[in-house]
């Protein structure tokens, strides 16, 4: 049997946010309010378990807006998975920050 | 510019990040900072938000330092790694260092490592009644000492005697204080070739029947090293002497603690009764010294026509005694060693081709450093005990020295052998995950016993739980590398000292 990862509160807030679409590590920082020395090491850890991945963006995205490259994230299935057991561990989670479906509608 | 303006410019912020970027192993840094840069870019330009942008600089240094310490290829977490060789040999040694710092910072420990102060030590013996403890308190009549002082000079080229009294010494200006003062043979610091500052200090001292020579540490604790208390006047009891100089040398390596020599002639040491004791030292004559082993004995007829035996103790060998302790202990416990435990290693077959030669070298290498830490750290540790509680008389000091680095060697060189029978002999790290294999009911012709693991995937050892003579000693089985993908440490280099 599969053992889910455990994940303390910060790191599924993290997991959390970048599924609600904030992709960058300063935009995860603004959705959850944490200093930057917390969010980047969290992140290489969940991306290290495999929970997230991160990809550089296409160079035309940052040329068009004449800026340098971004590196964003994205949840794996695992990082998916993983986040569905968060939210029976911690029911507040959803509230905090809510999902892009949820958001959008 | 003002700090606070400077603090949020962005060439600062650059700079932090080119900091921080150090942190990170080579191969990730240029991708790590092209994100960072990326990302402070970002706040500066879109976000316009000059005041967040150094902040965010500054947490870069724990994403540095997080990717710095858990990256498998660190150096100091593969060397501090648990159960690794590096961190067992790193622990000893900083165990051993702050028992050495712990032993310079005691006085009495400190005392008890250095070597002798005496010149001529060898040729210099105490006489004392009752071996090393008699050399503890006084033992010799004064009586005694002036009867030896004819009848033994074909054996000493010179005696003196020395009666350590605490007195109260009042100095002009000074306040009143006690002292332990060693009432002794103007003849003693000649003797002991105690070099005394100023070297000409007794110019009036013809005029005086006693000159007080301060120790060092009595002069710089109660006179706060004043040095116009030498050529003053002291009074000792309702005596008057002159503080004739400082002795510059360490002399409490004489028994009584003698915080003050107060050297008196012949006549004014003849005042004090016959049978007052105190200690006798001696220098030994070159045809005596070539029959001393450190130890001797003297016999000397009494009154009554009856032989009294006295031990001539040579201060070379009283001042190595916690030496010569520690090297009895540690003969006496390699002796006793194979009585408490076993001595083999196990069986290892000869390790596979794959891997140097170096291995098990290595391997030999890290037992080689385990002993040579432990034997100092234990030396000094029972050193730091016995003799860093000053209310302990000197005989008790050398029973505990020699209980502790006894039974210290003993159960140090127990840890060593059991400590190496259960590492990888490949990688050199604990092995871990024990699993009880088989059943006492199979021991007749298979085994049982307990099979431990070596994460790096290097093999498995076999340890029986009856020792058999076809599986007497633990058994190791070498794996090669197909099972590497089975273990989550496999990337463990066959490094040994990793």
């Amino acid at each position: 049997m599969a053992t889910e990862p455990k994940l303390s509160h910060t790191a599924a807030m993290i997991l959390q946010t970048i599924h609600a679409g904030q992709i960058y590590g300063f935009s995860v920082m603004e959705a959850t309010g944490l200093p930057s020395g917390t969010v980047y090491p969290a992140m290489r850890r969940l991306e290290r378990d495999g929970l997230i991945v991160s990809k550089w963006e296409k160079q035309s995205i940052a040329d068009a807006e004449q800026r340098p490259l971004r590196k964003y994230y994205k949840l794996t299935r695992a990082g998916e998975t993983t986040l569905e057991a968060m939210h029976k561990r911690y029911p507040l989670l959803k509230k905090m920050i809510a999902d892009p479906e949820v958001k959008n509608a | 510019m003002s700090l606070q303006l400077l603090r949020r410019s962005l060439p600062v912020s650059l700079f932090l990040l080119r900091c921080a970027s150090w942190l990170v192993p080579g191969r990730e840094r240029a991708e790590w900072l092209a994100e960072w840069r990326a990302e402070v870019w970002h706040v500066w330009h879109l976000q316009d938000r000059n005041a967040q942008v150094t902040d965010l600089c500054l947490g870069a240094f724990q994403d540095a330092f997080w990717l710095r310490w858990y990256n498998p290829r660190s150096v100091p977490r593969r060397t501090l790694r648990t159960g690794s060789a590096s961190r067992c040999s790193f622990s000893l040694a900083v165990w051993t260092a702050i028992s050495f710092v712990v032993c310079l910072s005691l006085p009495g420990a400190r005392k008890a490592m250095s070597p002798s102060p005496f010149r001529d030590a060898d040729g210099l013996v105490m006489i004392a009644s009752g071996g090393y403890a008699g050399t503890q308190v006084p033992t010799i009549p004064l009586q005694d000492y002036r009867s030896w002082k004819l009848s033994t000079r074909h054996l000493f080229s010179g005696l003196a005697f020395y009666q350590p009294e605490r007195k109260r010494v009042h100095v002009a200006m000074h306040r009143r204080t006690e002292l332990t003062i060693g009432r002794a043979s103007d003849n003693l610091l000649q003797l002991l070739n105690l070099p005394a500052s100023p070297r000409s200090g007794d110019q009036a001292s013809g005029q005086y029947a006693a000159r007080l020579f301060l120790s060092q540490a009595a002069w710089r604790e109660l006179f706060g090293s004043d040095a116009g208390v030498i050529g003053n006047h002291a009074e000792i009891g309702g005596q008057r002497v002159l503080i004739a100089g400082v002795i510059t040398q360490d002399s409490s390596q004489l028994p009584g603690q003698v915080d003050a020599w107060l050297l008196e002639d012949q006549r004014h040491l003849d005042m004090l009764p016959r049978n007052a004791k105190g200690f006798v030292v001696g220098q030994m004559r070159t045809s005596g010294l070539r029959h001393m082993d450190g130890w001797r004995t003297m016999n000397v007829s009494n009154e009554d026509g009856g032989n009294e035996r006295f031990d001539c103790i040579s201060l070379a060998q009283r001042s190595r005694l916690p030496f010569s302790i520690f090297l009895f202990t540690l003969i006496v416990a390699v002796i006793t060693l194979p009585a408490t435990t076993a001595l083999p290693l196990g069986e290892y077959p000869r390790l596979s081709g794959r891997l140097p030669g170096t291995v098990s070298g290595r391997r030999w290498l890290f037992l080689l450093s385990k002993v040579s830490l432990v034997v100092p750290l234990v030396c000094l540790s029972s050193v730091d005990v016995a003799y860093g509680i000053p209310s302990l008389s000197s005989t008790s000091t050398q029973y505990i020295q020699l209980g502790l680095s006894y039974f210290g060697f003993l159960f140090a060189f127990r840890w060593i052998l059991e400590d190496q029978r259960k590492r990888c002999p490949v990688c050199l790290r604990v092995l871990s995950n024990p699993a009880r294999v088989g059943e006492a009911s199979r021991n007749f012709l298979a085994w049982n016993g307990t099979e431990l693991i070596c994460t790096g995937g290097h093999g498995l050892l076999h340890i029986p739980e009856l020792p058999t003579s076809w599986f007497s000693t633990q058994r190791w089985l070498s794996l090669d590398a197909s099972w590497g993908s089975l273990f989550s440490d496999a990337c463990v280099p066959s490094a040994g000292f990793v």
